[in-house]
């Protein structure tokens, strides 16, 4: 068995959205079982199976040392402020 | 239309019964068949069989004019005696075996493919129309039946249990190509293109490139006129009309 991540898409709609994954022997399969198991509902029009082996992944330790960044949060209210005294200061 | 005739009634009440006792066989396998997946697929297939039934049943209700969410669908859907049914023995047969459900599956919707291409051009019009319905969901069930072929076909302990359920189907299968009484008023009327034995030589093709298994070999079923039940039968019966036999009167 190989298993395979399954994206749905509404046409027009949204972007692809990741649905679940599941289990079959072969592309084919994959493709007949994931209908009925994620959308039986007309939940999407579009299907994307991806082969589980083809996903390139990004290990939690590469990937989570930037969660230690708060500078890179820019909400706009520091500039905001800025922009605020500066109006305020000329007038 | 006015009118459908005893023929052409016989006629749909003859689909309408395979389909329906074919779907509700399929529903015997919800909640066990082999893996998840699966169990959603085959139950999406049973519905789509179920509702094909239910929109033959409804022309025949309607004397040619289909109608809707009618009482009568059920009266024609759970006709209590057996004498008064038309299906095939191939739906009729019980199974317990998944080897068995699948490969009647596939035998079952090859057939059923040519029999929609028959009517597809039918001059009953709510036909046609069902047809041509029918077809979008077949497509897949054919796709789905050969999908799980193609993987166990070629496996020796797969193909063996396949090939025997084969074996103990085929002559049963054959049944679907025979005709109730009046088809050829059926034909001549437009309803129907063809005698649906015209189309046999083809299934078998079919079944011979499938399973590597000449049909020919098998010797089928006499022809019934759809006039004998399998001993199987009378059971399931009992088993579909659990519900209404409780309270015939019921409204729902």
């Amino acid at each position: 068995m190989r298993r395979y991540e399954v994206f749905l898409k509404k046409d027009g709609r949204d972007e692809f959205r990741h649905a679940g994954s599941l289990d079959a022997p072969d592309d084919e399969l994959a493709l007949v079982l994931a209908r009925e198991s994620y959308a039986r509902r007309a939940e999407g029009d579009r299907l994307w199976l991806v082969d589980r082996e083809n996903v390139i992944l990004g290990d939690l330790e590469f990937i989570a040392p930037n969660s230690d960044k708060p500078h890179r949060h820019n909400d706009g209210r520091a500039i905001a402020e800025h922009r605020r005294n500066t109006r305020e200061g000329g007038a | 239309m006015t009118g459908l005739g005893s023929s052409v009634r016989e006629f749909l009440l003859a689909f309408a019964d395979d389909e329906h006792l074919m779907g509700q066989q399929h529903t015997e396998w919800i909640g066990v068949a082999p893996f998840l997946e699966e169990d959603l697929a085959f139950s999406s297939i049973a519905q789509d069989e179920l509702g094909h039934a239910a929109a033959l049943y409804a022309i025949v209700a309607g004397d040619g004019d289909p109608v809707d969410n009618d009482l009568r669908i059920d009266e024609l859907a759970f006709r209590p005696s057996p004498d008064d049914w038309r299906c095939a023995q191939l739906v009729e047969v019980a199974s317990d075996d998944w080897a068995h459900a699948l490969v009647r599956h596939w035998l079952y919707d090859s057939a059923e493919q040519l029999r929609w291409e028959q009517v597809a051009q039918s001059s009953l019009i709510p036909l046609a129309e069902a047809a041509a319905r029918a077809e979008r969901e077949e497509r897949y069930h054919r796709r789905h039946a050969d999908g799980l072929l193609d993987v166990l076909l070629p496996a020796a302990d797969s193909a063996e249990r396949l090939q025997a359920a084969l074996a103990d189907l085929l002559p049963l299968a054959i049944g679907i190509f025979d005709p109730v009484a009046g088809e050829a008023e059926v034909v001549a009327t437009g309803v129907a293109s063809a005698p649906f034995d015209t189309r046999l030589d083809e299934w078998k093709d079919r079944v011979r490139h499938r399973f590597d298994f000449d049909p020919d070999r098998i010797e089928p079923m006499a022809p019934t006129g759809r006039l004998v039940r399998h001993p199987d039968f009378g059971p399931l019966l009992v088993r579909m009309r659990e519900v209404i036999d409780l309270d015939p009167a019921a409204v729902w």
